[in-house]
């Protein structure tokens, strides 16, 4: 069955089939890349990021900065591209119209069809992404971090990457994500994103999003699920690590805060650039190509720091013309504790603005870290025991990541 | 006006006793859904300083206006100074 994503274009992969794999790559110049470009390979092979099936050329680049759409004038607010050294371009004899090997921890991952070699000043990019060339931003880190020239080309899967447990049973390509909501009977589905262990305003946040998505729908069989997308991608001392996100949000789901034909969750392979607004954008399309009708936004979403309004996520899907973007934005408040009211409610609805005391990620992560168990108001007691036993079984005895975790933990994926 | 930054000591069994033994338990607020905490205000001066000196922390400047994160062995030490002195106005001394 055919399934379309963004701008209505049909989600293909690109993967070759394990027979041809030898012929193909044989006698190609072989390049290594970095964990972002394998993850981005990756996201293009399957269609995550419908249209694309490219890394951007510079015309694409230039136009996404400059215009926040393709040139072909598709919604599109961050460029995806692949850099390289101009030395290793010499060396290799790198060209135009050549196609070359991507390897990852010398394995065979994907071919790049190059069709364009350039430049592109970073200064620019960041400024048109992210707003700012602040150093102390983590994604004009990133941007600076970048080699000197760019490679603008087609991307085939050659290798299918095998993820460890506990990612193996999150992982769902696009294609794989519409036939599990067709199974489940779903028409309506809400995104929402983390990084996160969940927390009861979490939880809140998703079954507040879960209300506004079904909306008008009958209520006698569910039509309306919510899909956890949790992000997987490059980790900083203090995160939570991967394993203890995945299977904290589906401890939410086994332990019946969510009905099991209301919930699911997956992860998606993506390095944030911390572009606030923009990058909202870009998640809505890639939630779009999972199949999702809705995308819940919160406080905040993709910031860092005091960079944007803690609400320019949601001002900027009324900036764009509506036919751009088929998913619904859901815009949220936050959720917060009232002594008043007794429970955890929304700042939408509750009126005791001097009593309310909010949530914040950071103060959490201090009670945990601080070794004072939450509430169960706060965090569910099945979710704290799985955080615990996960920093046991995969954070060498931290929930959060430490210098030991980056260095020592499993991969998500590896190639053979 | 200066923005403000605290401190927030999250309080356990054992750190309740501690300041119930020193009669300090009324320093104490009710911080998040009946969980108490010992804060303490800071200065910007007072703030920046103990950014540099534990670069893991940070400053939650969007909800709670709050330095987290400090390892648990920092607290401990503001949470003595805390007992020593027997009032909240120890960061000084912590910074010495």
């Amino acid at each position: 069955m055919k399934y379309t994503g963004h701008s209505g274009k049909e989600i293909v992969e690109r993967v070759l089939p394990p027979k041809e794999v030898e012929r193909k790559i044989k006698g190609l110049k072989r390049i290594p890349v970095t964990d972002r470009v394998a993850r981005e390979c990756i996201d293009l092979a399957y269609g995550f990021f419908t249209p694309l099936q490219a890394f951007m050329g510079k015309g694409d680049v230039d136009s996404v900065c400059k215009k926040m759409t393709l040139m072909n004038g598709t919604l599109w607010p961050i460029p995806i591209i692949f850099d390289i050294d101009d030395e290793e371009i010499k060396e290799k004899g790198i060209k135009e119209k050549d196609t070359i090997l991507l390897t990852y921890h010398d394995h065979a991952l994907a071919i790049l069809e190059i069709e364009e070699i350039f430049n592109y000043n970073k200064l620019d990019l960041e400024q048109a992404v992210l707003g700012t060339t602040d150093l102390k931003h983590p994604g004009v880190k990133m941007y600076n971090a970048l080699k000197d020239a760019f490679i603008g080309g087609k991307i085939t899967l050659v290798n299918i990457p095998k993820f460890n447990s506990p990612f193996d049973k999150f992982w769902y390509t696009p294609l794989q994500l519409r036939e599990k909501f067709a199974n489940k009977g779903w028409e309506r589905i809400v995104a929402h994103q983390t990084r996160n262990v969940p927390h009861t305003g979490h939880e809140w946040l998703m079954k507040g999003a879960w209300f506004s998505t079904n909306g008008d729908l009958p209520v006698e069989k569910m039509k309306t699920g919510i899909l956890v997308s949790c992000i997987i991608g490059p980790k900083r001392i203090g995160d939570y690590i991967d394993e203890a996100i995945l299977l904290g949000q589906q401890k939410l789901h086994d332990a019946k805060y969510f009905r099991d034909d209301i919930h699911m969750v997956s992860f998606i392979l993506w390095d944030m650039r911390y572009a606030g607004p923009k990058e909202a954008i870009l998640h809505a399309i890639i939630r779009t190509n999972l199949g999702c009708t809705h995308h819940m936004f919160g406080r905040d979403h993709a910031g860092v720091g005091s960079y944007y309004d803690p609400y320019d996520a949601h001002r900027i899907f009324d900036k764009i013309p509506k036919e751009s973007l088929k998913i619904k934005p859901i815009r949220i408040l936050e959720w917060w504790y009232c002594p008043i009211c007794g429970e955890v409610t929304y700042s939408g609805l509750c009126g005791h603005l001097k009593e309310r005391q909010p949530f914040s990620g950071s103060m959490i992560r201090s009670m945990i870290q601080d070794k004072v168990k939450p509430t169960k108001l706060i965090i569910r007691p099945e979710v704290f025991e799985n955080l615990m036993e996960n920093a046991d079984k995969y954070g060498f005895g931290s929930p959060f990541c430490t210098e030991e975790y980056l260095n020592r933990r499993q991969p998500v994926f590896e190639l053979s | 006006m200066e923005e403000r930054c605290s401190i927030n000591i999250w309080i356990n069994e054992e750190r309740n006793e501690k300041l119930a033994n020193a009669g300090l338990a009324h320093l104490t607020k009710d911080a998040l859904a009946g969980m108490k905490i010992l804060r303490l205000h800071c200065t910007k001066k007072q703030k920046n300083e103990i950014l540099k000196l534990y670069p893991m922390a940070k400053y939650d400047s969007a909800t709670t206006k709050s330095i987290e994160l400090l390892p648990p062995e920092v607290k401990n030490k503001i949470l003595n100074l805390i007992i020593k002195n027997k009032n909240l106005n120890v960061l000084d001394e912590f910074l010495k």
